[in-house]
């Protein structure tokens, strides 16, 4: 008995010894290393504190490195040969210590600083991403809920940090000179590259994007950054490259007051940016809906009106071919709204028409219902208001923001955003006018988009190569079902900026997922013990949690599977004037109005309207 | 449209920290005296005004963006566009020549302090006497730094 517990005894006592042994090797090695463990002690604190990342501290190694190459420049130019070179950081190591015995500190720092500050942060990170994962894979702290609670506060030092950050006015400008859009610090990054500054090239802002908020989340923040810096890049592309002129056409769904503050302060950011006109439609500028082709003319005509099923389908077929009658007629399309309607006349078609028996057959088979459609376009083309009547074209400005009043009118608002993605679509394909690069925004869309479906105009706009961003208040705002906002989110390839929402699953879900280790701890008499086992497990890639717990102005860009959560930067321009512009070209080569080759509205002539307009006026 | 101040029309300081009880008290008092319907006719103009500034100023966003306006300077003449027109990329010597610009329109006391923690830290090192190759680094270890902190500190350039 005696001689077990003797044993025991002795067997503690050296495991005992051995721990003992390792804890002072290791101290001597930190102590004998004192630089280099002050230093990744510090960068590990400081690390800590702050929320940040490994790849924070393996940044600012890097960023150590030039004084590490000027140091060994300097010594390789002082020494005598190879091996003296060689030992000259481990020569300034042991004077470092003479100094530090002779109380000199600041020499003993200048020595060692130019290895030991890069070699300390390297190692901080090391340890800084060692903590993480031990941590996060439940292999350490001192409870169960350890993960969870290290995650929440390194995730409000993270957002604090980046909450301070936003307020520094050089680090955050609208566009790097790369043709970056700046969007503000980033918090934290999943399954995306960290870096301190989040910043999107300027083509993805082109290519399509959707952005889901609610309320008073940050959304306008948001976009009006995504505007203004796209403008800013794709004009240094156009000044630097030759790149297409930028074209930005801002859809403001909803109306009222707001919409008009928002104008205003969209416009002084694209002013700042190199925008030379920036329109206000309707209070301030005008389009002529007139100048789109004929034939796209009369099914935009056609599709303003609303159309029942059933019975009501043989009205719209005669509704359809009335309009098409009148705009494709042989003097050329209507050129304003009183054109067109005057047009909607049995007397003006059959002048038009004379000699053309086919057609004439048509005037005749529609003349009973042609004062009823007459009658609803009258009063819809005096509900859309003269903003649609002209003059004016989308190449006239650098920036249209248009407001409709969705919430007041709705179905006006939807009339005329039908109107206006057609003038877009035109002014995207159209051959003889100069080719800008075109960024469509739509914000809350849903509550227009009766006309043009959402998912629509992101098909065309695809195919014309116009960037579409729409932005929505909630999932269901995207569209009319799960399988349309699916299809829209799905195809963004421009990224998804998610802000606060009760309901982010569906974008969760389409984010993906990442493998995390998931460790069972056993619990032991009421207490977590230390046994337990891991396993592989799928995690999202976006946490649904985080997204509902966004504050104002914090968001998560979703694109190519991984996720960066950001505080975004209020928009604000540089304060310094723009350089004077260059005197404009002197060949300006603008292409022929076609208001020239149009006829009066009404002629009484019946069959000699070529002698009169020629055979070019025929479309 | 409001007034340039919306602060102003409802005789409250410009603060966006401003309560909502406040900014709400201060419009019902405008309006109450201004309204059309009272019997003397009142006065639309004014209580259109305020109205308009109460609906800038109703939400602490809406305040705190107020706030940032009045701090904007005001809009440039916008001369019209002209077809092929497009203003000339910054130059590094036009950038260095904007320097003194940006730093008054930046954050000036920080790059100050920031300057002065060079500056101390600098004069350390050549003082410590630990010969040639480790003072330069230590002075490139610190001007990377510091281009690297104060370009925060710096308004952007032009355009940007």
């Amino acid at each position: 008995m005696w001689w077990y517990l003797r044993a025991r005894l002795i067997l503690w006592l050296l495991r005992g010894a051995w721990r003992l042994l390792r804890w002072a090797a290791l101290a001597a090695i930190l102590a004998a290393a004192a630089p280099l463990t002050i230093v990744a002690a510090l960068a590990f604190v400081a690390a800590w504190l702050r929320g940040w990342p490994p790849a924070r501290l393996r940044r600012a190694a890097a960023w150590a490195l030039p004084m590490t190459a000027v140091y060994l420049a300097g010594r390789g130019l002082q020494a005598a040969s190879w091996h003296t070179f060689a030992l000259a950081p481990v020569h300034d190591w042991e004077a470092a210590w003479h100094q530090v015995s002779a109380g000199r500190a600041v020499t003993a720092f200048a020595l060692t600083a130019p290895v030991a500050v890069p070699a300390g942060l390297v190692m901080a990170s090391w340890l800084w991403a060692w903590r993480i994962y031990v941590i996060e894979n439940g292999l350490s702290g001192k409870t169960a809920t350890a993960p969870v609670v290290f995650d929440a506060r390194q995730w409000r030092r993270a957002a604090r940090v980046a909450r301070g950050r936003v307020t520094a006015p050089g680090t955050f400008p609208l566009a790097t000179r790369t043709g970056r859009v700046v969007m503000g610090a980033t918090i934290r990054a999943v399954g995306a590259r960290w870096r301190p500054v989040c910043a999107v090239p300027y083509q993805a802002m082109g290519r399509h994007q959707v952005v889901i908020g609610s309320s008073g989340c940050g959304k306008t923040n948001l976009m009006m950054r995504t505007w203004a810096g796209w403008y800013a890049a794709a004009l240094q592309a156009c000044t630097r490259e030759g790149a297409a002129r930028p074209l930005l056409i801002v859809l403001d769904c909803k109306g009222g007051p707001d919409a008009r503050v928002k104008a205003a302060r969209t416009r002084k950011l694209l002013h700042a940016t190199g925008a030379r006109r920036v329109a206000i439609w309707p209070d301030e500028a005008a389009l002529s809906l007139w100048d789109l082709p004929p034939a796209q003319l009369a099914v935009t005509l056609f599709q303003l009106i609303e159309s029942g099923t059933g019975p009501a389908a043989y009205y719209a077929d005669v509704t359809q071919a009335v309009v098409t009658l009148a705009v494709a007629a042989p003097p050329g399309p209507p050129a304003s709204a009183a054109g067109f309607l005057a047009r909607l006349d049995e007397g003006w078609l059959q002048a038009a028409y004379a000699g053309d028996a086919g057609a004439l057959g048509g005037v005749a088979a529609a003349q009973r219902g042609l004062a009823d459609v007459a009658l609803r376009y009258r009063t819809l083309l005096s509900r859309l208001g003269p903003g649609l009547n002209g003059p004016g074209a989308l190449g006239d400005a650098d920036a249209w923001y248009f407001i409709l009043e969705g919430t007041r009118e709705q179905s006006v608002a939807e009339a005329q955003a039908k109107a206006l993605t057609e003038l877009v679509a035109h002014a995207a394909t159209s051959s003889g006018t100069e080719p800008r690069a075109i960024l469509l925004a739509c914000d809350d869309y849903s509550a227009v988009s009766g006309r043009v479906p959402l998912w629509d105009l992101y098909e065309r706009g695809r195919s014309l190569g116009i960037g579409v961003q729409v932005s929505a208040q909630s999932w269901q705002g995207l569209g009319r079902d799960d399988d349309e906002r699916r299809r829209i989110c799905a195809t963004a390839d421009g990224g998804i900026w998610l802000m606060r929402t009760p309901y982010p699953q569906p974008v969760c879900e389409l984010a993906g997922t990442r493998r995390v280790i998931e460790t069972a701890t056993k619990v032991i008499g009421g207490m977590w013990g230390d046994e337990g086992s891991s396993r592989v497990q799928h995690a999202w890639t976006v946490d649904p949690g985080i997204a509902r717990r966004l504050e104002v102005g914090q968001a998560g860009y979703i694109r190519a599977g991984g996720c960066t959560w950001v505080q975004i930067a209020r928009p604000k321009p540089s304060p310094l004037p723009l350089p004077a512009p260059p005197p404009a070209p002197e060949a300006v080569v603008i292409p022929a109005a076609r208001e020239q080759a149009r006829p009066a509205a009404v002629s009484s002539g019946a069959g000699d309207l070529d002698d009169v307009f020629g055979q070019e006026a025929r479309r | 449209m409001t007034s340039p101040d919306p602060f102003a029309v409802l005789g409250l300081p410009a603060r966006a920290d401003l309560p909502d009880d406040e900014v709400r008290n201060a419009w019902r008092r405008i309006a109450s005296a201004t309204h059309p319907d009272r019997e003397d006719g009142g006065d639309p103009a004014r209580y259109a005004e305020a109205s308009g500034a109460y609906t800038v100023l109703r939400t602490a966003w809406g305040r705190s963006e107020a706030c940032a306006d009045l701090t904007t300077p005001p809009e440039r003449a916008i001369p019209p566009p002209v077809i092929g027109d497009v203003r000339p990329g910054l130059s590094p010597w036009r950038l260095a020549v904007l320097l003194p610009a940006r730093v008054r329109h930046g954050r000036p006391g920080r790059l100050t302090v920031r300057m002065a923690a060079a500056i101390v830290v600098a004069l350390l090192a050549w003082h410590s006497g630990a010969g040639t190759p480790p003072i330069a680094a230590l002075f490139t270890g610190i001007a990377t730094w510091l281009a690297l902190t104060a370009r925060g500190d710096l308004a952007p350039p032009p355009g940007r």
